[in-house]
């Protein structure tokens, strides 16, 4: 086999592979005497078909197999001699199929993994923003659990309806005098300023009195669902039945021993802990953003194109979809924007999946059953298709393991960073992640690029990110994906983001 | 191709001549230089040498024929005969050969 290298750009290789027509007919030879014990043909008992025979037969199919087979053995000797870390999987362009006793000649092109620099992975600055929950946010949170338990009890005779006052009514709607469809009803409850019905029509019944019987006259909304009324002028005669004030349960033992709980104290403290539940992502969301930002602004290498490309067009799939034309139009607008995203992602990516192989760090057995479980147990009835899935798909299995070993390897270096505390409120956590300040707390000057995440056919760690949502200001945009980038809990998400599945595998 | 010349020379040919016969044995017997066809029930050993001679382009140097005889056998109790085949033994001359997967 002879190699020639015709490319070395950046990141790209390119090289011809010549392999002697000899070569493959040796595999031609080989492959006949391998099938040979199992060919049948008429007239002949099985496996005692001559070679000569197979070859008249079969040749053109051996031939493309062994042609093949040489191609991909030739491929894995170049790489293997040449130390060649390729990025994605090298294109390999046959010139044409040689004819008998011509030698094969393939051009193959390759992107291959940068050299990663070493980063210093020690004592990184780091702060903690640990909010505190304190006792107002708890009294909020019992106040809407209270409010959760209302109930309506019926008013003093003669009191007036008011926003938020449930109105039982019956009705009866006409339409130039003629009743319509579902123009009436009996014993109709509507909290007033709830918006279930026309529009105007609750604003109408405030001030009503049980017992009262009042007319409504309004427009009905020309895109109403009903057609042969929309957009009219409708009556309706409306006799209040009842009017019922909401009472709000006092925030006592009571309320808590309708929850199935011991005591108002105990009924506070498991909201107490809720919150910090709440809270405890969002502190390490911000962390693990400012881990990265400080790597990002560390390094800077080149990464391969075709994985920015990759990982690109997967942000703009999820942007893109469900858009209309004018915001697509828009977004066009912040490619850049976005390729700049990309370009974060896929170097921050490589740098982790550097990072653990060098510390070691990889997934037990163990974890990836554990991780394969979960998974299964999102499809109920189907746990053993799943499980059989993963067990035969090496690459689905990689993409389940990748955000895994990501949090690994953050927590390796999380464990390894100096960490300061500082209490702050929660507003000021929410903020401080929405920030597009992307200066690390160490010495590094600010790099200046948003949040990680994988191409579907990166072999390393991957970022669970949201990127921005489309409609939003450029501000908010930037801001967002790089808490995207820091793998957002969804619960205690506060934007409209959109949830990424993971992609990519780690080694 | 020796096919379009035998077009050239006689159709009637492969009337025939119907089909090389290729199996365990005609590969052994090929190794003698000889090559079986399936001719025509009623053809003869000059008419078969003439056939050979024009469709292949070789030389004959002798023709040994037989007739396997159709295997008696009964469907709903009716008995039948298959057809009787005729087979041409074929011997070349030496250093000729014929590409026998090729067909007639």
């Amino acid at each position: 086999m002879q190699v020639t290298e015709t490319l070395n750009e950046g990141l790209k290789r390119g090289f011809s592979l010549r392999i002697p027509a000899a070569d493959i007919d040796a595999r031609v030879e080989n492959a006949v005497a391998e099938v040979a014990p199992r060919v049948r043909m008429p007239g002949f008992r099985p496996g005692k078909v001559p070679g000569n025979l197979i070859r008249r037969m079969h040749g053109a199919a051996l031939r493309q197999e062994a042609i093949r087979e040489a191609v991909d053995e030739g491929l894995k000797a170049l790489i293997g001699e040449r130390q060649l870390r390729p990025a994605m999987q090298p294109s390999v362009d046959l010139d044409r199929l040689p004819d008998d006793g011509e030698d094969l000649v393939v051009s193959v092109d390759m992107e291959i993994l940068p050299e990663v620099p070493e980063v210093l992975t020690e004592g990184i600055a780091l702060e903690r923003l640990v909010v505190e929950v304190d006792e107002a946010e708890v009294e909020a949170a019992l106040a809407r659990l209270a409010e959760q338990q209302k109930r309506f009890v019926e008013a003093e005779p003669g009191h007036a309806a008011r926003r938020g006052d449930l109105v039982v009514m019956d009705f009866r709607g006409t339409v130039g005098g003629e009743p319509f469809e579902g123009g009436t009803g009996t014993g109709m409850e509507i909290a007033l300023g709830s918006g279930r019905l026309i529009p105007g029509f609750e604003a109408q019944l405030e001030g009503a009195i049980a017992g009262e019987e009042r007319t409504v006259r309004l427009t009905i909304p020309a895109d109403y669902p009903a057609p042969a009324i929309a957009g009219k002028e409708a009556e309706f005669a409306v006799t209040v039945t009842a009017v019922r004030v909401p009472e709000i349960p006092a925030v006592d033992d009571a309320l808590a021993k309708n929850l199935g709980l011991d005591g108002l104290g105990t009924l506070r403290e498991l909201l107490k802990e809720q919150l910090e539940r709440e809270l405890a992502p969002l502190t390490r969301t911000y962390m693990k953003r400012k881990l990265l930002d400080h790597l990002a602004a560390q390094v800077d290498f080149d990464v391969p194109p075709s994985m920015v490309e990759a990982e690109f067009q997967t942000i703009w799939a999820q942007l893109t979809e469900g858009m209309s034309e004018e915001e697509r139009a828009a977004a066009e607008a912040e490619r850049g924007d976005y390729m700049r995203i990309a370009t974060r992602r896929v170097r921050l990516g490589l740098l982790l999946s550097d990072i653990g192989q060098k510390a070691g760090i990889g997934i037990t057995q163990a974890e990836m059953n554990r991780l394969v479980a979960e998974e299964a147990a999102r499809y109920p009835g189907q746990e053993a298709e799943v499980r059989k899935y993963f067990a035969e798909n090496p690459m689905a299995a990689a993409q389940l393991r990748a955000p895994l070993y990501e949090e690994k390897v953050v927590d390796h270096l999380l464990a390894k960073a100096a960490i300061t505390e500082r209490r702050v409120t929660r507003a000021e956590l929410e903020a401080a992640i929405a920030s597009e300040d992307e200066t690390p707390l160490s010495r590094l000057p600010a790099h200046g690029e948003p949040g990680h995440v994988h191409g579907p056919d990166c072999d390393h760690a991957d970022a669970r990110a949201e990127p921005a949502k489309p409609k939003r200001a450029a501000r908010a945009k930037a801001a967002e994906a790089e808490e995207g980038g820091a793998d957002a809990p969804a619960a205690s998400e506060p934007k409209p983001t959109r949830k990424r599945a993971p992609k990519a595998g780690a080694e | 191709m020796a096919k379009d010349k035998a077009q050239a020379v006689d159709l009637r040919h492969y009337d025939v001549v119907r089909r090389p016969l290729i199996t365990e044995k005609t590969t052994r017997v090929g190794e003698h230089n000889q090559v079986v066809f399936e001719v025509a029930r009623g053809a003869t050993k000059p008419e078969i040498r003439a056939a050979v001679e024009a469709l292949f382009g070789v030389k004959v140097t002798a023709v040994n024929t037989l007739v396997a005889k159709g295997k008696a056998g009964r469907w709903r109790g009716r008995p039948y005969v298959r057809s009787d085949v005729k087979k041409a033994f074929v011997t070349l001359a030496p250093g000729q050969s014929i590409d026998v997967t090729t067909g007639v």
